[in-house]
C-alpha cells in the first residue's frame, strides 16, 4: 500500500531527499576505550552507539563447541524517541530487535573461528528517527571491524518504502520516522552486499506482490551504498592510525 | 551529490512533544529557465523561455513572474487562462496553497503539468541558497513572505550571473500585500499587484472580468450592513468553551432570509433567520453559531420569500414580515433552537451557474448575477461585456463578502451559452451538479480495444463457455448499455421439488477496464453514468458501454456469471460465480418479455426460460416482502422525445409490468449473493451498500398526515411499516396507497456505499431491502462501484491476486465517498433535467389535471400531479386562507385543504423570470370564489401565458405579492434503479 | 569494575601515592581529571548534555511532560531521575545487571534535588493545582571510569541549564479544566534557573586521606567514600541544611570519622569544581 503524500510533485521526499538517496551517514570507529570494539553511527537523526566485547570465554550454559556464541542486546535511551520511553530495554520490541540483530550479525561473523567463546554486542540508541534497526546493524558492523573479529563481509542494513508520484510507484530508500509513521509499507533488509546475500528481511504493513521487487531492489541498492560509506570510514580510521585504542593505560 | 547540511524544524503537539525533522538542502535543484547556463538542465526540464514576450504593458522587458500565495488562492481563474506564461511557482507557495485549499491546489497542479503554460515549480525550501530559517519573533506568514522574496532575488541573481550577453529575463514578484511589496522594493525586487498587472495585459478579452475582487471582508466597517465575524481564534475558543457551535449552513430554498444549520448534539437543526442571523453565510459553509437563550427561540416562518430588491433598505422591511411570521405561539412544538452565525469556519464556495442582470445604467461595469441555485444569494460582478452576457448562461466564482456589501463579490469564469439553448441548459445542469462531462481524453481512448475486437483465444480457454445456454436480456426500450442478462433451465428434482439452474450474467467490464489505467481513473472519477432526458453522460466510452460490454442479442460477449441452483420455492441450494462467455439469444424490452410470457402459444426456449424466471421471481419477492422489505414508490415520468429536435412532446408516468420486477428480483439476489461472497473473502475492504433505518423524527409529518386520513402507520420496524402500508388502502381512491408510499419514500435516509472495514457489522443492514448485507454488482457499465465489486469477486473466485489498490482500505473508503457524492448528484442532475424538459413541454400548453396535496405550508400547498409525476407549490393568499398550524390545514370558508386531498388544478408555465421558469399551479376544484380559476373565462389567458416569453401580461403578474419558488422539489430519496 | 584487575602491589602504590598527595596519574588529592562537557547533543530531548570525565562518559537527556501536581504541593512541578547503565559501559550491566547501582545514583540525585533551596520546583508550575511540568532526567552511563556521582550531577546540571521549556498559555475553562495553548513560534521558550542546582562531590577515603574525583582504580582501593551535595549558592552548603544531602554510602564506616572531612572538604572542593568547569 503506497501511502500518499510521501513524494512531492517535484519528486522530492518530505525531508528533501530524492527517492534513491540515503540520509546523511556519519560514523566513527573506536569511540570508547573499554570495549574491544566500538562505533558511533548517525543516520540522519538516528544515532546509535555500538560496543563489542569479546571474544571471551562463554558462560557454561550458552557455550557451543561448534561456533562462537553471539550475544546481542538492543536498548534505547529513554529520551531517544519523541515520546519518552519508560524503560530502555526488556520490552518486546527491544527483545525482537536483539534477536534480529543477532541473526544478521551472526551471518557475517566467521563464527567457526572461536568455538566455546562468546561475543557480546551491545547497541545503545541515543536518538531514534526511524530505521533504528538499520543503523544498529551498520554501527555493529563497524564495531565488529574495530574489534578485529573476522567477518565474511560487511553486513549492512537498509529499509525501503513505496511512494507514489502521480501514477507511478517509486520506492523510497532509507525510511525516516515520518515516512514510517505515514502508514506505508516498510521493508527492512540486512545483507552482505559484497556477496549479494540477504541476512534478514522483514516487512511491516501490506505490500502488493507487484511492487515487492522494486522495493527490495531499492533496499538492496541502499545496502550497497551504505557499504561504500562504511568502507570509507574504516579506511580513514585505519589511515589515522589506531592511536586512540592505545593511549590510555594506567 | 547532495549537501549534507541538516536543519531541524520543530513542532509541538498534544502532550507538547518536541519533534525534530531533517531538512535536506540541495544544490542540484534546477531553476528551469532556458536563459540559465549554470544549471545542468536536460532539454525537457527547461520550462521557462529564454526571452519571453511581455504580455503586460507596464513592463516592456522579458520577465518571469513569481506569485505569492494569496494571488494563487484568489486568482486561480485568471491563472487558468492562457494569458500568463513563464511563471515560477515556489514550493513555499505550493505548500501554503495545498494547506489552505486542496481544490485550488489541484487546479494549480493541473496548470503546472500543462507544458504549454510554462509554469515552473521551484523547490526553494530545499535549495541551499534560498532556504531561510524563521527568525525569533517572526510569524510564520512573514517568514514565508521573506522566503518568497529571497527566492525572487535569488532568481534574479542566478540568471544574471552567468549571462553571456547581459540579456536575461527579469523577475517580477506579484503580490497584493502592500507591506510585502514595500519590503521587496527595499530588496530591489520589481513587484506589482495582480490587478495592475492583469489590467495591462492586452489581447485577452474578458481577462479582467475574471479578476477576483478580494477585499478583506471584515475591514470594511464603514456603512457596514453586517456585524463583523469573529476571528478564527475567537471561534476556536468559543467552540472549545461550549459557547459556540459548529455546523454546516443550509440556506432555505424558499426563503432567502432563512436557513438552518445542523449541529452535533441538537436533534433539530438550528434555525437562522434574517440577514444578521445568517450574516453572510452561504449554503454549504461551515459556520460558527451562537445559540440564543430558549425564550428567544422561534420557528421556521413557513413563508416563501424571494430576494428581488436592489435597495438595502428593503431588506429590513422583508425581514420584519419574516420575523413576525416566526414568532412562536406558546407551546408550539415547532419551536426550533434559534441562533445566529457569528463567524465562518470554512467557506465551501464553488462556481455557480446563473444569469446576469445587467445594470440599468448603460455602460456600467458593475452588475448583479443571479445564480440558478436558489439557495445562493445574488453576486455582484464586474464586467465590460454585459451586453453580450445578458442573454447568456454564465459561470461565476465568489471572491469575498465585505461587511458593507449587500451581496457577495465575485467574478466571471466563463459564459456557457445562450439562455434557453438546450446545450447551454444541459451544461448548467451538469455544472451545477458537478458532473464531469468533458470528452474522454486521448489517454483514456488509448486504453480502449480496437473497434473490431473479438474474444481472443486465450480468453476463451479461461472462461466457462455458456454460448449454448439460452440467455436473454430484458431492459427498458431504447437501452443500449445492456449490462445484465438472465437464463433459467430445469435441472431435475430433489426432495420432490423441481430444481432449476438460474443464471445472472453481468457484462465483464473489468476485462476492458484494467486497474490504474487512465480509463479506470476516469471511470472512477465519473463514478456513474448520468442520464439526462435527452443525453447520457457515459462513465466509460461508448465503444465499451454500447458495444463491447453491452450484452447485445446474438453476439458473443464476456460476462461475469452468478449461477444458482434453486428449488421451485426459490430456495437457493448452491451458488457459484465464474467468468464466462455468453451469446444472448434476444435483447428484449420489458413489454416484449411480458408478451412472451403471457402468450401461451409460444413454446420456444426463451419463453419457457422467462416463465420459470417470472415464477421464481414472484416467490423471491414474496419472501423479501415477508422479511420486511419496503415497497416504496416515487413518481417517475418518461418523456417522448421528438426525434429531430430532441424536444419532449409528451410526458407520461412510467409503466410498470411484471417483468420489471422479475429482472429486479434476480439482480437483488445476485447483489446479495455477491455481497456475502466478497465480505467473506475481504472482511476489511469489501465495497458494500447500506441503507440506515430512518430516525423516527423523520416520520412526524408523515404520520400526522396519515392520521388525518384515518390511518395509523406503524414505523417501528421496516416489517411493521411495510405491513401497515399495505393495509392503508382506500378502495375508492386507488392512487392513495401509492401516494402514501411516495411520501414514505421521502422519510427515508439515503443509501450509501461504504467499505466493510470502516463500520461495525451491525451497520451493514439495508433497511429498504431488509437484507443484512448488500452491494452493487449488476451494472458495471454505468456504476463504478460495480466495477470495484467485480474486481473483488474476481479475486476471490479466480484466485488471481487482487490488485494492490483494492486492498487499500483508506483508498477504498475515499472512493466510497466519491461514489456516494457522484451518485447523489447524478440523481439530482437527472431530476433537474426532467424539470427542464417539463418546462419545455409546457411552454406551449395549459392543462387541467387532477392533483393531490402532498404537504400543507403556511402560504402554499405542495401538490403532485400523478399523471405527469409533477410536483410544485400552489400558492394560497393569506387574505383568503387561514393556516392552522396544529392541524396542518388551510381553510377558506367551508373549504378545508389538507394533506392527501384530491384537487383539480390548472397547469401552465410562467416564463416571466428567464432563470427560473416555473410551472404555475392554480386551483380549479374545490372552488373558492375569487381565487379558483374558472376554466370558461380562461381561453384568453391561455394565450397570454403561452407567450410569456414576451413581456408578460398584467394578469400573470399581479397574482401574488411574493413570487414563488417552483422547481419540483427533489425528493429526499429515490428508490428506483436500485438493482 | 569490569576487567579491572589490580594486584595488591598496585593497590599499595596507589594508597601510598595518595598519602603523599601525589596520585598515580600525577594529580594532587584535590585535583579533578580533565573533563569535556557538551550540551544540546540529543535533538529529541528538551535539554541534554554529555560529559566526559576522563574515561567516564555520561549522557543526560531531559524530557518534559505535562502532569498534574501533587495535592500537597499544588504549586510545584515534578522532577524524576532515571539512571541507566548502558551495557556498552560494561557487560555487567547487560539485562538488569546495572540496576542496583543505577537506583542508588538516582536516589541520591532525587534527594539532592529534593530541597527547594537546591532546585526550585515552582518554576515548573503552569496552573496551580492543575497543571505543571514534569521533568524526566534520564541519565545514561556510556562508559565507566570512576566517580559517577560527580559526573552525573554535573552533567545533569548542564542538561537542565540547557533545557528549553516551551511557553504555554493556560486558559481556565468551565468545569475547572485547563486548556493549554502553545505558541507556534519555536523561539517561545524559557530556560530554567539552575543556579542553585546541587552538585555531588565524592570524597574517597584512601588510607588516611581523602581524594576527590577518584578514578576507577582508586575507587577499588577505597572502602569508604562520602558524597556531599553542594548547592550552587556558595554561602550555604547542603551539609548544614538538610541531613538528607549527606549520604554515607558505606554503612560500615563510623559517622564520627566521616564528619571531620565532610565539613571541611566542600569549601576547598568548590573551588576545584569551578576550576574543573
Amino acid at each position: 500500500m503506497p501511502a500518499a503524500d510521501l513524494l512531492s510533485s517535484q519528486g522530492l521526499r518530505l525531508d528533501g531527499r530524492r527517492p534513491n538517496e540515503l540520509r546523511r551517514i556519519r560514523c566513527k570507529l573506536g569511540v570508547f576505550t573499554q570495549p574491544d570494539g566500538s562505533a558511533y553511527l548517525e543516520q540522519g537523526n538516528t544515532k546509535v552507539l555500538a560496543a563489542v566485547y569479546g571474544p571471551h570465554q562463554a558462560s557454561k550454559s550458552k557455550m557451543s563447541t561448534e561456533a562462537v556464541v553471539v550475544n546481542c542486546q538492543y536498548s534505547m535511551a529513554t529520551f531517544s524517541t519523541g515520546e519518552r520511553k519508560n524503560r530502555p530495554r526488556g520490552d518486546r520490541k527491544s527483545q525482537e530487535m536483539s534477536m534480529h540483530l543477532r541473526q544478521a550479525l551472526t551471518a557475517a561473523i566467521k563464527t567457526e573461528m572461536y568455538p566455546r567463546s562468546q561475543i557480546d554486542i551491545y547497541i545503545e540508541v541515543l536518538q531514534a528517527d526511524g530505521g533504528t534497526y538499520c543503523a544498529s546493524v551498520n554501527a555493529a558492523s563497524l564495531a565488529l571491524i574495530d574489534s578485529g573479529i573476522p567477518l565474511r563481509a560487511y553486513v549492512t542494513a537498509c529499509s525501503a518504502s513505496l511512494g507514489r508520484q502521480s501514477a507511478t510507484h517509486e520506492p523510497l530508500v532509507d525510511v525516516s520516522h515520518i515516512e514510517e509513521a505515514a502508514d506505508g509499507v516498510c521493508l527492512t533488509v540486512a545483507s552482505l552486499p559484497s556477496t549479494g546475500s540477504i541476512a534478514l528481511l522483514e516487512m511491516s504493513n501490506r505490500l502488493h506482490m507487484d511492487h515487492f521487487n522494486i522495493v527490495l531492489t531499492r533496499a538492496m541498492q541502499g545496502c550497497r551504498d551504505i557499504e561504500v560509506i562504511l568502507d570509507g570510514a574504516v579506511r580513514q580510521h585505519l589511515a589515522e592510525g589506531w592511536t586512540k585504542q592505545d593511549v590510555i593505560t594506567i | 551529490m547532495w549537501t549534507t547540511k541538516t536543519f531541524l524544524t520543530k513542532t509541538k503537539r498534544g502532550n507538547i512533544l518536541k519533534i525534530v525533522r531533517e531538512h535536506y538542502l540541495r544544490d542540484d535543484l534546477l531553476c528551469g529557465s532556458a536563459a540559465c547556463n549554470t544549471c545542468p538542465h536536460k532539454d525537457d526540464e527547461l520550462v521557462l523561455e529564454t526571452s519571453p514576450d511581455s504580455p503586460c504593458a507596464l513592463f516592456d522587458f522579458p520577465h518571469y513572474l513569481v506569485l505569492d500565495t494569496n494571488v494563487v488562492l484568489h486568482q486561480i481563474d485568471v491563472l487558468e487562462e492562457d494569458a500568463l506564461t513563464n511563471v515560477i511557482i515556489l514550493q513555499t507557495v505550493l505548500e501554503e496553497v495545498k494547506h489552505q485549499n486542496t481544490a485550488v491546489f489541484q487546479r494549480l497542479l493541473d496548470i503546472i503539468s500543462n507544458k504549454k503554460r510554462k509554469f515552473y515549480s521551484f523547490v526553494n525550501e530545499h535549495h541551499k541558497d534560498t532556504y531561510i530559517e524563521r527568525s525569533p519573533g517572526e510569524k510564520q506568514n512573514d517568514r514565508n513572505d521573506r522566503s518568497i522574496r529571497k527566492a525572487t532575488s535569488w532568481y534574479e541573481y542566478h540568471l544574471s550571473i552567468n549571462s553571456l550577453d547581459g540579456k536575461f529575463p527579469k523577475i517580477i514578484l506579484v503580490t497584493d500585500d502592500e507591506n510585502n511589496r514595500k519590503l521587496a522594493q527595499e530588496d530591489g525586487i520589481i513587484c506589482c499587484s495582480i490587478k495592475d498587472y492583469i489590467e495591462n495585459v492586452s489581447g485577452f478579452v474578458g481577462l479582467v472580468d475574471k479578476l477576483s475582487k478580494n477585499v478583506m471582508p471584515e475591514t470594511c466597517s464603514k456603512d457596514a450592513l453586517y456585524p463583523a465575524h469573529l476571528t478564527p481564534s475567537q471561534i476556536h475558543e468559543g467552540i472549545r468553551c461550549g459557547q459556540l457551535y459548529q455546523g454546516t449552513y443550509h440556506a432555505s430554498r424558499e426563503n432567502f432570509l432563512e436557513g438552518n444549520a445542523s449541529v452535533n448534539g441538537f436533534e433539530k437543526s438550528i434555525l437562522l433567520q434574517g440577514h444578521i442571523g445568517i450574516n453572510r453565510a452561504i449554503d454549504g459553509d461551515i459556520v460558527a453559531i451562537e445559540i440564543f437563550p430558549k425564550e428567544e427561540w422561534r420557528k421556521p416562518s413557513n413563508i416563501v420569500l424571494e430576494d428581488k430588491t436592489e435597495d438595502p433598505e428593503n431588506i429590513l422591511e422583508e425581514e420584519t414580515v419574516l420575523l413576525d411570521a416566526a414568532k412562536p405561539v406558546d407551546n408550539d412544538d415547532e419551536i426550533t433552537p434559534t441562533g445566529k452565525v457569528v463567524g465562518i469556519i470554512r467557506r465551501k464556495w464553488r462556481q455557480y451557474c446563473g444569469i446576469l442582470m445587467p445594470s440599468k445604467f448603460h455602460g456600467a461595469t458593475r452588475h448583479l448575477f443571479t445564480p440558478a441555485e436558489k439557495r445562493i444569494p445574488r453576486v455582484r460582478i464586474e464586467t465590460r461585456q454585459s451586453e453580450i452576457l445578458a442573454s447568456q448562461r454564465i459561470l461565476v466564482a465568489l471572491d469575498s463578502w465585505p461587511r458593507n456589501s449587500r451581496y457577495p463579490l465575485g467574478h466571471l469564469v466563463r459564459a456557457l451559452g445562450p439562455i434557453g439553448d438546450k446545450d447551454a441548459e444541459n451544461e448548467v445542469i451538469l455544472l451545477e451538479h458537478d458532473v464531469p462531462h468533458a470528452r474522454f481524453s486521448e489517454a483514456v481512448l488509448n486504453c480502449l480495444p480496437p473497434n473490431d475486437w473479438t474474444i481472443p483465444e486465450e480468453e476463451r480457454q479461461k472462461r466457462v463457455d455458456l454460448r449454448d445456454v439460452c440467455v436473454c436480456s430484458v431492459d427498458p426500450p431504447g437501452c443500449t448499455d445492456i449490462d445484465d442478462a438472465l437464463h433459467a433451465r430445469r435441472l431435475g428434482s430433489s426432495d420432490g421439488l423441481a430444481t432449476y439452474e438460474v443464471g445472472v450474467h453481468i457484462a465483464d467490464v473489468t476485462y476492458f477496464v484494467k486497474p490504474d489505467t487512465a480509463l479506470d481513473k476516469e471511470a472512477a472519477s465519473r463514478s456513474t453514468t448520468v442520464y439526462l432526458v435527452d443525453r447520457r453522460i457515459d462513465m466509460v466510452p461508448e465503444l465499451l458501454s454500447s458495444n463491447l460490454c453491452s450484452l447485445r442479442g446474438g453476439e458473443e460477449r464476456l460476462a461475469f456469471s452468478c449461477v444458482w441452483e434453486m428449488d421451485e420455492n426459490a430456495n437457493v441450494l448452491s451458488t457459484k460465480f465464474h467468468k464466462s462467455i455468453i451469446k444472448s439469444k434476444a435483447a428484449m424490452t420489458y413489454e416484449e418479455a411480458q408478451i412472451a410470457i403471457d402468450d401461451s402459444s409460444r413454446k420456444d426456449e426463451i419463453a419457457k426460460s422467462l416463465r420459470v424466471l417470472n415464477k421464481l421471481a414472484k416467490k423471491l419477492k414474496k419472501k423479501r416482502l415477508d422479511s420486511g422489505a419496503l415497497l416504496l414508490a416515487s413518481p417517475e415520468i418518461r418523456f417522448q422525445v421528438d426525434s429531430e429536435t430532441h424536444d419532449p412532446i409528451e410526458v407520461q408516468a412510467k409503466k410498470i409490468v411484471d417483468t420489471n420486477s422479475m429482472v429486479e428480483e434476480f439482480m437483488l439476489l445476485a447483489n446479495t449473493s455477491v455481497a456475502q461472497k466478497i465480505l467473506e473473502e475481504f472482511p476489511q475492504c469489501a465495497m458494500l451498500r447500506r441503507h440506515p433505518a430512518p430516525p423516527p423524527a423523520n416520520f412526524d409529518t408523515f404520520l400526522k398526515a396519515a392520521r388525518q386520513q384515518g390511518f395509523e402507520i406503524d414505523v417501528s420496524t421496516n416489517k411493521s411499516f411495510s405491513k401497515s402500508l399495505n393495509e392503508a388502502v382506500i378502495p375508492e381512491r386507488p392512487f392513495f396507497n401509492t401516494l402514501l408510499r411516495i411520501m414514505a419514500t421521502r422519510c427515508m435516509q439515503q443509501a450509501a456505499y461504504f467499505v466493510s472495514g470502516s463500520l461495525a457489522a451491525d451497520h451493514y443492514y439495508h433497511y429498504g431491502l431488509a437484507c443484512p448485507i448488500y452491494t452493487h454488482f449488476t451494472s458495471p457499465i454505468r456504476r463504478y462501484a460495480d466495477v470495484v465489486v467485480h474486481r473483488l469477486l474476481a479475486a476471490s473466485v479466480a484466485g488471481a491476486g487482487p490488485h494492490a489498490a483494492l486492498l487499500d482500505a483508506r483508498r477504498q473508503a475515499a472512493l466510497a465517498d466519491t461514489l456516494n457524492y457522484r451518485h447523489r448528484h447524478a440523481q439530482l442532475a437527472g431530476r433537474a433535467s426532467v424539470a427542464l424538459n417539463t418546462h419545455i413541454l409546457f411552454k406551449n400548453r395549459v392543462e387541467i389535471e387532477s392533483a393531490v396535496v402532498l404537504a400543507v405550508k403556511r402560504n402554499a400547498l405542495q401538490v403532485l400531479i400523478p399523471k405527469y409525476g409533477l410536483e410544485g407549490p400552489l400558492y394560497l393568499p393569506s387574505e383568503k386562507f387561514t393556516y392552522n398550524e396544529e392541524e396542518h390545514v388551510q381553510k377558506c370558508g367551508d373549504v378545508v385543504l389538507k394533506t392527501f386531498d384530491e384537487l383539480t388544478v390548472r397547469l401552465s408555465l410562467d416564463s416571466s423570470n428567464l432563470q427560473h421558469r416555473k410551472l404555475v399551479f392554480e386551483l380549479v376544484e374545490p372552488h373558492v370564489p375569487g381565487f379558483s380559476y374558472v376554466p370558461d373565462a380562461g381561453n384568453m389567458e391561455v394565450d397570454d401565458v403561452a407567450d410569456t416569453a414576451a413581456p408578460s401580461s398584467e394578469k400573470t403578474h399581479k397574482k401574488r405579492e411574493i413570487p414563488a419558488a417552483a422547481a419540483p422539489k427533489p425528493s429526499k430519496k429515490r428508490k428506483s434503479r436500485r438493482k | 569494575m569490569a576487567g579491572l584487575l589490580l594486584s595488591s602491589t598496585e593497590k599499595v602504590f596507589i594508597v601510598h601515592g595518595v598519602q603523599e598527595d601525589f596520585r598515580s596519574d600525577g594529580r594532587s588529592n584535590i585535583d579533578y581529571r580533565p573533563m569535556e562537557l557538551e550540551t544540546d547533543v540529543v535533538s529529541h530531548a528538551s535539554g541534554s548534555a554529555r560529559l566526559r570525565l576522563a574515561n567516564t562518559d555520561i549522557l543526560v537527556g531531559i524530557k518534559t511532560e505535562i502532569d498534574t501536581p501533587k495535592p500537597d504541593k499544588p504549586d510545584m512541578g515534578k522532577i524524576e531521575f532515571l539512571v541507566d547503565g548502558s551495557a556498552n559501559a560494561t557487560p555487567e550491566f547487560e539485562g538488569r545487571g546495572g540496576e542496583n547501582l543505577a537506583s542508588s545514583i538516582s536516589n541520591t540525585m532525587q534527594r539532592a534535588y529534593h530541597s527547594s533551596q537546591a532546585f526550585d520546583l515552582k518554576q515548573l508550575c503552569i496552573v496551580e493545582g492543575k497543571q505543571c511540568w514534569k521533568l524526566y532526567v534520564d541519565i545514561l552511563i556510556l562508559e565507566c571510569g570512576g566517580n559517577w556521582f560527580d559526573a552525573v550531577s554535573l552533567a545533569t546540571k548542564a542538561a537542565l541549564f540547557n533545557t528549553r521549556i516551551p511557553l504555554v498559555k493556560a486558559l481556565l475553562m468551565d468545569g475547572g479544566n485547563v486548556d493549554l495553548q502553545l505558541s507556534d513560534d519555536p523561539y517561545d521558550f524559557k530556560f530554567l534557573d539552575v543556579g542553585s542546582a546541587p552538585l555531588l562531590v565524592t570524597l574517597c577515603k584512601i588510607g588516611e586521606k581523602c581524594v576527590v574525583d577518584p578514578s576507577a582504580e582508586e575507587e577499588s582501593c577505597s572502602v569508604i567514600s562520602l558524597i556531599v551535595g553542594i548547592t550552587g549558592n556558595s554561602k550555604s552548603y547542603c551539609a548544614d541544611k538538610g541531613a538528607s544531602n549527606i549520604t554515607d554510602v558505606d554503612i560500615k564506616c563510623s559517622t564520627i570519622s566521616m564528619n571531620g572531612p565532610g565539613s571541611l572538604a566542600p569549601k576547598t572542593l568548590k573551588n576545584a569544581i569551578h576550576q574543573g568547569m
